[in-house]
């Protein structure tokens, strides 16, 4: 399934509690996302709270868009991603043969 | 997942709500056996904080059922504390009275959850009367589920309901069927068809689940389900459940009487025994697919039995039904008796509108072709064939047209020949591609060209007008098409005259006059009502509806093609619902209802993946919405449809070329798309299309290609492109498309864009408004007003070529009528134009325009 980053601006600041309604929330937002195979991995939120960076997993952008005006959230942009990390390429073949024949 | 429950659910957290500040209540969940009544419990509470309590319970379908079995449970719980309680030591008001001690002596909110009150013994409806009464002060919700088809007048819950139902503090809550909606939800790309299984289902949570776990066969827990609660009746009660499951639909009960020489008594324990319901004077199975699972756990013997006796009673009776002749017909697997019953009985379905039991009563005719005279058969091959291409099944309409085909050929019968030929063109179209299908035709045409007029050669002018418009041919379209009408006349074919009629309507609507040609279509559809053809009728509603699209004349189009889904549905066309629900789709992203939009088209991609002119209209849209929001996937969608590009289909794509384009412009590379563009621009100019001419037009304009509108372009983009973009946009306004109306207004001053970019923002389209706010900055930076473009330059005022010519005729005197039909315009885009003059000249009537027009030398008088 592909990932996306939802970008999402909030002019008053994204106030959620950690109170229990907090928690409430955070949890209705799962099942809505679910009726439309929708995953919400985590966010950024930005030190101000006026901006938010979203990791999804979902079927398509329609889907992505579906589950946010379920959940009542607004939608800048969708941008499809892919993983990389630090040790993303140690270990792939490229690198084995590189290693293997002694380039650097 | 839980669909179409947020309502029950809101309602129930409601009430959680009420209760945990001390306002309890009693809710009833009511819903036939397998509405879902207990998931929406479980998922209510799971819903609940960890500060509720939840005490569970429930009543079984015991012979003898175990006294206040709830209470047990909950006693049987070490979280409830309740587990003190001794239901069969203690006096029952005690019991209760303690009960309601605990519920109002806790701080924790109570959720008691008591399931299958139908089955509760007196005692435990005694608790709920018990508790319903004096719930308000407590911090409880006490929620109870139950099958309201089987509480009928008798049963010992109707009184207490009558007794706690009003009470203020009593909720019911209704756990209805799915709808067709949420059933297409649940089938999602399994293939399954979802308008049959909701029908077939009733739209029963359950059986709609298991039916999809099961990948559309008869879900064996279904069947288990049905053959359980079967089993819990008297074996001749049984019986006379199970004959019913032999007849289609219903039977009538002095039927089933005499099919099971069952007395009175056994018949009305049969019918309350709440797998049926009566109707009148017959019995049916409350879901058809109980029927079908009954019927399909009846011994192979017993089944054959039970048709023979059936047919038997039904000759007796001198039936007319001959559908429920040829379904016992068939059940007893008689050579004879299938060809008596089963032709004329697929005739009668397809007279009914109802393809599919068409379909099944002429395959089992077939099964015995060797029995039936070849010119039949080959009637019977054509039919059914014909039938196959409109319910989408394609391969088996192939084959069965190429049989038809082979037999008129045998026994030499040209016409008929030809007539199977042009059914055999939809099927190799759709499968072998739009080349492989002409070339039927024509050699359909070839056989039947030097030979006297006949009905099948009126057929052969009708498919090849209809293929000359698919292309958008308009002269080669109308003459086939009035060739066609020549030959209805003379061999008196009402149906060929009707569709030479119609596929010109069709043509004047997408290449001529559009509204003459809405009209003419119009005119069609009630002629078709008028020989109640609902083929035909569905047939001309969908050319209107897309037609009329086309030409964005979208309240007709709309109308048309909700009216067309109407009938397909009601007669198992596929084909025609999907084709229809696609422009329906294209619509509302012409009209800026994306949401819906991305709905129509995910639906036709999960739903038809077979036909091309579907999927290419719901790709397009998808792909071009996705470009327009800004939205990841798009360009590669239509990039795909852009190279996949058969010539012949360049109505269903163009779109796709258009997109690719819009992406380029908007990214700021418009170069890139150029190739692309290009090539569609020469296959619009060489068709007779002026939407395609228009926006492919367009874009070429957007890319920097030409200058100047192209010959036979649509009006709105024709505008555009000479520059006339207040026009343009009050016309794209009057059309309903606020995305086109926002890019006319991004072409004009300050205000004009200011006005587009509240549109784009209401859309959500951020590449276009990130656009229109470059814009803006820019003219902000230089403090001054961009100049005017390009082809508008010439005079002082900024006005249009075409607006001079407008502010000479005004100058003239003439009227706005005049002056349409002076220039070939449309009235309505004359007073337009002279809108547009007035305001640029700063002025507020027309002799002022003149004055202060000859005044500045702009024209001379």
């Amino acid at each position: 399934m592909p990932r996306y980053v939802i970008e999402r601006t909030f002019p008053e600041g994204l106030e959620i509690p950690t109170t229990t309604e907090g928690m409430k929330r955070c949890l209705a937002a799962v099942d809505d996302n679910a009726t439309e195979k929708v995953t919400w991995i985590h966010s950024y939120v930005t030190v101000d709270h006026r901006k938010t960076f979203c990791i999804y997993d979902g079927p398509t952008p329609e889907a992505i868009r579906r589950a946010a005006s379920l959940n009542e959230l607004p939608v800048d942009s969708i941008t499809e991603v892919n993983v990389l990390d630090p040790y993303f390429y140690v270990g792939s073949p490229a690198t084995l043969l590189d290693e293997h024949t002694g380039r650097r | 997942m839980l669909l179409e429950r947020e309502e029950p659910l809101r309602a129930l957290a409601l009430r959680y709500a009420e209760a945990a500040a001390g306002n309890g209540s009693l809710v009833l969940i009511a819903g036939e056996a397998g509405a879902g009544k207990t998931s929406l419990v479980r998922a209510f509470v799971e819903s609940l904080d960890r500060s509720a309590l939840v005490l569970s319970g429930a009543c079984d379908p015991l012979s003898t059922p175990r006294p206040l079995s709830p209470l047990q449970d909950f006693a049987a719980d070490p979280e409830s504390g309740l587990g003190d309680l001794r239901p069969g030591d203690t006096e029952p008001y005690e019991l209760f009275a303690e009960v309601l001690d605990r519920l109002r002596n806790t701080i924790r909110p109570i959720v008691m959850v008591i399931e299958d009150v139908h089955w509760a013994d007196e005692g435990t409806l005694d608790l709920i009367r018990f508790l319903g009464r004096r719930v308000a002060d407590t911090n409880a919700v006490v929620t109870c589920t139950y099958r309201h088809d089987e509480v009928d007048r008798t049963h010992p819950f109707r009184t207490v309901l009558g007794q706690v139902g009003s009470l203020s503090t009593t909720h019911t809550v209704e756990v209805s069927p799915l709808s067709q909606r949420a059933v297409e939800q649940l089938t999602g790309d399994t293939g399954i068809d979802a308008y049959d299984l909701h029908e077939r289902t009733g739209g029963n949570a359950f059986f709609v689940t298991e039916s999809i776990a099961a990948g559309g066969r008869m879900p064996r827990t279904v069947q288990d389900a049905v053959l359980a609660r079967l089993a819990s009746l008297d074996p001749e009660v049984r019986a006379a459940v199970e004959a019913v499951s032999v007849a289609p639909r219903d039977l009538a009960i002095d039927r089933l009487a005499r099919l099971t020489d069952s007395e009175a008594r056994t018949v009305d324990a049969a019918a309350s025994s709440g797998v049926l319901v009566a109707d009148g004077p017959r019995l049916r199975f409350r879901h058809d697919i109980a029927r079908s699972a009954v019927e399909a756990a009846l011994p192979p013997a017993r089944r054959l039995a039970l048709h023979r006796r059936m047919i038997a009673i039904l000759e007796d009776d001198g039936e007319h039904d001959i559908a429920r002749l040829a379904h016992h017909a068939v059940g007893t697997a008689n050579p004879a008796l299938i060809l008596r019953y089963a032709i004329p009985a697929g005739r009668d379905a397809i007279a009914r509108g109802a393809r599919r039991e068409a379909i099944a009563f002429f395959s089992a005719a077939l099964r015995h072709s060797d029995l039936i005279e070849p010119p039949l058969a080959a009637d019977l091959l054509s039919t059914l064939g014909e039938q196959q291409s409109l319910v989408g099944d394609f391969v088996g309409a192939r084959e069965s047209l190429t049989s038809a085909v082979e037999t008129y050929q045998r026994i030499g019968d040209l016409e008929g020949q030809a007539a199977a030929m042009v059914l055999l063109q939809g099927p190799v179209w759709v499968l072998d591609g739009t080349e492989a299908g002409r070339a039927v035709t024509a050699r359909a045409h070839s056989l039947l060209q030097d030979r006297d007029p006949s009905e099948a050669l009126g057929k052969v002018l009708t498919r090849i007008s209809h293929n000359h418009m698919i292309a958008r041919q308009r002269e080669p379209g109308r003459q086939a098409a009035i060739r066609a009408a020549d030959v209805a006349t003379v061999v008196n074919s009402e149906e060929v005259a009707w569709r030479a009629d119609a596929l010109r309507g069709t043509i004047e609507l997408v290449m001529g006059d559009s509204a003459v040609g809405a009209e003419m279509l119009e005119t069609s559809v009630k002629e078709a009502e008028r020989m109640s053809s609902r083929k035909l009728q569905a047939w001309s509603l969908g050319m209107l509806g897309s037609g009329a699209g086309e030409a964005r004349m979208y309240p007709t189009a709309i109308h048309a093609l909700n009216r067309a889904i109407a009938i397909g549905q009601a007669s198992d066309d596929d084909y025609e619902v999907a084709y229809n629900r696609a422009w329906l789709g294209r619509i509302a992203f012409e009209q800026g209802r994306w949401d819906e939009a991305a709905e129509f088209a995910e639906a036709t991609i999960r739903g038809f993946g077979v036909v091309a002119e579907h999927l290419l209209t719901a790709q397009c849209v998808l792909g071009r919405l996705r470009i327009r929001r800004g939205d990841p996937g798009g360009l590669p969608l239509l990039q795909r449809l852009a190279d996949s590009g058969d010539d012949y289909l360049l109505q269903y794509v163009w779109n796709a070329y258009c997109g690719v384009a819009e992406h380029a412009w908007l990214d700021g590379k418009p170069e890139v798309a150029v190739p692309l563009l290009s090539g569609a621009f020469e296959r619009a100019m060489s068709s007779d299309s002026p939407w395609a001419r228009g926006e492919i037009g367009f874009w070429m304009w957007r890319l920097g290609e030409i200058e100047r509108p192209p010959k036979g372009a649509a009006e709105p983009f024709a505008l555009q492109i000479a520059g006339e973009w207040i026009e343009a946009a009050q016309l794209w306004h009057e059309l309903g498309c606020p995305y086109e109306e926002a890019m006319a207004l991004a072409d004009g001053d300050e205000t004009a864009m200011r006005r587009s970019l509240v549109l784009l923002d209401r859309l959500a389209a951020s590449p276009a408004a990130h656009r229109v706010r470059g814009q803006l900055r820019e003219l902000g930076a230089r403090g001054i007003p961009r100049g005017p473009m390009k082809a508008t330059r010439a005079n002082p005022e900024g006005l249009t070529p075409r607006q001079l010519e407008v502010l000479e005729s005004m100058a003239l005197g003439l009227s706005n009528g005049e002056i349409a039909d002076k220039l070939f315009l449309s009235k309505r885009t004359v007073e337009n134009h002279v809108s547009a003059v007035l305001m640029k000249l700063g002025v507020d009537t027309r002799s002022k325009a003149v004055a202060v027009a000859v005044q500045r030398s702009i024209i001379e008088m």
